[in-house]
């Protein structure tokens, strides 16, 4: 899998400082696109009425969706809409030949170059050998400042705009509040009817797993009254989400992170559903991505620019960790509380605070035997 | 050959003419159909923005609909059943009616899904060898296989009916009776199946138990006949077909005791969560007083318990079953009461909170709204054209010319 | 009388030039905060963001190419939020005890003496250990606590000394006669760049984490012996004061970044406030 060019890439990323860490060094130029971008907007440079159009009347709907991409095709001289068609018909990425899955990169990479107005480079890099990733996070460290949020959005192309459902972020950082008991409480009991208390709750906050802030917004973090954790995709071993797909778009990689084919995706919302993590997002509108903003080294089964009715997710910023680099969310993380590494290898990060610290995974009783660990000093 | 052409036009034919309360209604629900098309449109070009479901609530109006509507579909089996299992002599003569009544809430089943959707144009994906089915892992998959199976077997079943009428010729017992008993098992299958794909997931605690299943079939079984009872006394009232008032009144009795059952259902549920009121009775305590001051759905809850509650009281009220003037009256109550229930009260709840804890609210947008209209429209629509045509031919106005 | 007027320059000089250093290394500056939050809308003036604590590392944002920045910074409070480089303006870490086995420059810091760089002049021009006889500023008998006016008018924090409690002074840390270098337990100079080895004197447990890459925080490739930068100790922890009075953990206080967009039907986050369970 791993031809010069693909070397060359990752040694962008991590050997020489000052030379340009872009996937573009030392490639040749794909975008010979002459039509510049007619929009930013993937969806806006098709005509849809036909489309949609044959879709309600057929009753057959796949057979309806071909009459409609192929109306499509024929109404409109625009590339991207040609790659868009070609987009359409292609394979579930996992079934492509090695033939394909380049014809399929690079249709993407001059359609994304196109709309975004610079080179991007869609990865098709594989599994490593010898390589099961892992993440643990110090939930005493964290401080609760979301640059893991942030960071992960600039990373991984998210929907950014400004109406309800168009700004998606994958990580999400609870704050929880500090517990106390308090005097006042002590005989505050259910139910007191008769007067005998039955139980009491002197505690405050009434002491639910989860029951936290997500919009919280103090001045300064950490506050003393609180502690913070941070969820996402737990990248489990038996995940729920992909045993409920109808399609089996989304699926475990062999190095261990649960990824989607967003060209295959239906839009059907099951594994959202499935999921105990809530890590799943869904793209209600056309993914509001300003050009200047999008990150142009993506990965196929990671953070390209996805289309509207799909559903996206942490895949572990598979375009960097596929080269060996860091998540983005553990590189800026202020205070060190997120960790990244090979399972497989008793030296790397996780696989020491495993064999040292005490280690917890969230929701354990379901049996979905995540990879991300949480643990304490 | 020339028979099915003739079959097809005589019954085309038929179905196209009528007066003019025929052609109003079909106008009536035209117009509702051209706005569902309008807000499809809407959906697949703005995305799924334009209704109220969001990354939290993901599943909402359009999912509740396709959930009760399931129900109505297997509810056919409540006629089929008496008729072939207990030879009821009235229902016998209805059946075919009840099997179209299945065909167009399978339709309506699959439009909805199409609502939901968010890439309609992606559903190749499913079929199998030009896209993946994901058998026997997927629930949905399972729930594809059921509705498209129940979907053919009734139309077999009620077509093939229609035409031994139609051409006058006795129908097969041997392969005919056979397909009959599978359709009534399929019937319990297809909800069962609705059940367990939101039963299924130990994410959403408020749907994560093994009486769903059974609650879903209670509340099928109520629901579908109130519907069926509804569309009989429509059908006595404005047609020459007359159906049975024993016919009705076994139709009162099924709707009545499931009515029950799914009301003992819900008490069992609402005692066992909120007696010990873990965090997994946090969906239904959202939905019956409201959660973190959130009360949106609460009136909804309590609306269905009334409705149904007095449903099931007037059905037990021997001068208000037996009239058919007063009948409608709680076959209404008790059809809200289960839509309410079954649909917004259970599905919209089981996303409250997340699995992470965010309580966030849901309210169907205009498009929702205009899209179950629409869809529900359609289905009345199918309904329409698929029982004055069994009525037709049943009443004999359609008939293969050479057997006159 | 010509001799403490000699003094009094000598002293003026150098504690100009610590406060410079030292105020650099303050965790907050107001001042500083407004000017980054600023910036953005200037467009001209470089785009500098901060990386851990505040005061502690900065990076300028600059195109390594057309639309690949090396860092890209927060807008709302200017901390660095994604790399484009992660070992921009690294040095190797030089030598570790028990990292040994890293291959030759795959451990790499960003100098902190750079940010303290007016520290050189403290060893030279003060601290050098050559000071006048009869009451030398530059070489005290022992390590005892004793208010010093000068240093406590260039750096407060030293009047209320946080780190270790009273326990230990200034010179547990700090190299005697070389003062921009730091000390380990046999007296020998510790370069600044390598604080870990200090710290390693009390804290063994955290540097074993920290070499283990358990604490702290390292950042380019995570493979075993990969080129990674290392954060050292002070990157993160204001040695001083290293718990920083009203924060609850290891860190300072700061600013967090805004706060997820509230899903449709959601007026405002409330309701988060109230508990599920009424008492």
């Amino acid at each position: 899998m791993l031809g010069p060019a693909r070397s060359r890439f990752m040694e962008d990323h991590t050997v020489t400082p000052n030379e340009t860490p872009s996937a573009s060094a030392g490639q040749e130029p794909s975008c010979t696109c002459p039509t510049p971008p007619a929009s930013a907007n993937p969806a806006a440079a098709v005509p849809k009425t036909t489309r949609r159009d044959f879709l309600k009347t057929g009753g057959m709907l796949s057979l309806s969706s071909l009459i409609g991409t192929a109306a499509l095709m024929t109404q409109s001289d625009d590339a991207n809409a040609a790659i868009e068609w070609a987009e359409h018909f292609q394979k579930n990425y996992r079934l492509m030949t090695d033939k394909e899955k380049d014809e399929s990169r690079a249709r993407l990479e001059k359609r994304y170059s196109a709309e975004y107005g610079k080179e991007v480079k869609v990865d098709t890099t594989g599994p490593q050998p010898g390589m099961l990733m892992g993440y643990a996070l110090n939930i005493r460290k964290c401080i609760g400042c979301r640059r893991c949020v942030h960071a992960c959005v600039a990373e991984n192309n998210q929907s950014r705009g400004a109406k309800p459902g168009e700004k998606i972020e994958w990580i999400q950082v609870l704050r929880m509040e500090r517990g106390k008991f308090e005097k006042e409480k002590m005989d505050h009991g259910y139910p007191e009817g008769l007067g005998i208390q039955v139980g009491g709750n002197a505690y405050t906050p009434s002491g639910q797993v989860l029951e936290g802030e997500y919009h919280y917004q103090p001045e300064a973090v950490p506050e003393k009254d609180a502690t913070y954790m941070p969820i996402a995709c737990m990248q489990c071993e038996k995940p729920p989400c992909v045993k409920v797909c109808p399609v089996r778009t989304t699926y475990r990689e062999a190095d261990g992170p649960v990824v989607i084919d967003y060209n295959w995706c239906i839009g059907c919302r099951m594994c959202m559903g499935a999921c105990p993590y809530w890590a799943r997002r869904f793209n209600v509108a056309n993914p509001v991505l300003p050009k200047e903003e999008m990150n142009p080294v993506t990965h196929y089964l990671g953070n390209r620019p996805r289309m509207r009715g799909v559903v996206e997710k942490c895949h572990w910023c598979l375009q960097r960790t596929r080269h060996n680099r860091y998540p983005a969310c553990v590189e800026v993380c202020p205070v060190g509380a997120r960790k990244f590494g090979n399972l497989l290898d008793p030296e790397s990060e996780v696989s020491k605070i495993l064999e040292r610290k005490n280690v917890f995974r969230l929701k354990a009783e379901l049996n979905t035997f995540p990879k991300f660990f949480y643990f304490y000093d | 050959m020339q028979q099915v052409f003739s079959f097809a036009a005589d019954y085309t034919r038929y179905v196209l003419k009528g007066g003019p309360k025929f052609y109003a209604w079909m106008g009536f629900l035209g117009l509702f159909i051209l706005g569902m098309l309008y807000v499809f449109y809407l959906q697949n070009t703005e995305g799924l923005i334009v209704t109220g479901m969001t990354s939290q609530i993901h599943d909402g109006l359009y999912f509740a609909n396709l959930v009760f509507l399931v129900g109505v579909a297997a509810g056919a089996v409540t006629i089929v059943f008496p008729a072939y299992v207990y030879h009821h002599e009235g229902m016998h003569k209805v059946t075919v009616l009840g099997e179209m009544l299945a065909i167009s809430a399978v339709i309506m089943v699959t439009m909805f899904v199409f609502a939901h959707m968010g890439r309609p144009d992606r559903l190749w994906h499913m079929i199998p060898l030009i896209g993946i089915y994901n058998f026997p892992h997927s629930m949905l998959g399972w729930d594809v296989m059921v509705l498209t199976g129940y979907l053919i077997l009734n139309a077999i079943c009620g077509f093939y009916y229609l035409w031994v009428k139609y051409t006058g010729g006795e129908v097969n017992k041997k392969w005919f009776m056979p397909l009959v008993y599978v359709s009534i098992v399929w019937a319990l299958s297809i909800h069962t199946v609705t059940a367990f794909l939101i039963a299924t997931m130990p994410a959403r605690p408020m749907w994560f138990h093994s009486m769903m299943p059974i609650r879903f079939i209670a509340t099928a079984f109520a629901a579908g006949p109130c519907l069926i009872i509804l569309a009989f006394l429509i059908i006595r009232n404005n047609t020459k077909f007359w159906v049975e008032d024993s016919a009705i009144g076994l139709l009162t009795t099924i709707v009545t005791w499931c009515l029950g059952i799914a009301l003992f259902l819900t008490m069992s549920e609402v005692v066992v969560e909120l007696y010990a009121r873990t965090e997994h009775a946090n969906g239904l305590y959202y939905l019956m007083f409201g959660l973190h001051g959130l009360t949106k759905l609460v009136p909804w809850f309590w609306g269905a318990i009334v409705l149904m509650v007095g449903a099931f009281v007037l059905f037990l009220i021997p001068n208000f079953r037996n009239n058919m003037q007063l009948l409608p009256i709680p076959c209404l109550m008790a059809f809200a009461g289960i839509w309410i229930e079954k649909g917004m009260g259970l599905i919209v709840p089981g996303f409250i909170p997340t699995p992470i804890g965010e309580v966030t609210e849901y309210y169907p947008s205009l498009v929702e709204v205009l899209m179950t209209l629409g869809i529900w429209a359609f289905g009345f629509f199918i309904l329409t054209i698929l029982l004055k045509g069994a009525i037709g031919i049943l009443q004999g106005e359609i008939k293969y010319a050479a057997a006159k | 009388m010509k001799k403490l007027a000699i003094y009094t320059v000598a002293l003026a000089l150098c504690g100009s030039a610590l406060y410079t250093a030292f105020a650099a290394d303050q965790p907050t500056d107001p001042a500083k905060v407004a000017a980054a939050a600023a910036e953005p809308a200037k467009e001209k003036e470089p785009l500098v963001c901060f990386e851990g604590r505040k005061g502690a590392t900065e990076i300028t944002q600059r195109d390594l190419k057309p639309g690949w920045p090396n860092v890209k910074c927060s807008p709302t409070t200017s901390a660095a939020l994604w790399y484009g480089d992660p070992y921009e303006g690294t040095v190797p870490m030089g030598k570790m005890p028990q990292l040994e086995n890293l291959p030759e420059g795959h451990a790499v810091v960003r100098p902190r003496s750079e940010k303290l760089n007016l520290l050189a002049m403290c060893g030279t021009a003060c601290h050098n250990g050559v000071g006048p006889k009869a009451n030398p500023p530059t070489l005290p008998k022992d390590k005892k606590p004793i208010p010093i006016p000068t240093m406590e008018a260039m750096y407060p924090d030293s009047k209320d000394f946080q780190h270790g409690r009273g326990r230990i002074w200034c010179l547990d840390c700090h190299h005697t006669t070389q003062r921009n270098k730091l000390v380990d337990h046999f007296g020998d100079p510790i370069s600044f760049d390598q604080p870990q080895l200090l710290c390693g004197k009390c804290h063994g447990d955290k540097l074993r984490d920290w070499r283990d890459g358990i604490h702290g925080k390292r950042i380019g490739d995570f493979t075993t012996g990969g080129k990674k930068r290392w954060f050292v100790c002070t990157e993160c922890h204001n040695p001083h004061n290293v718990q920083d009075g009203a924060r609850n953990r290891g860190f300072a206080q700061l600013q967090p970044e805004p706060s997820p967009q509230l899903p449709r039907g959601m007026k405002d986050a409330k309701h988060e406030k109230v508990h599920p369970i009424p008492h």
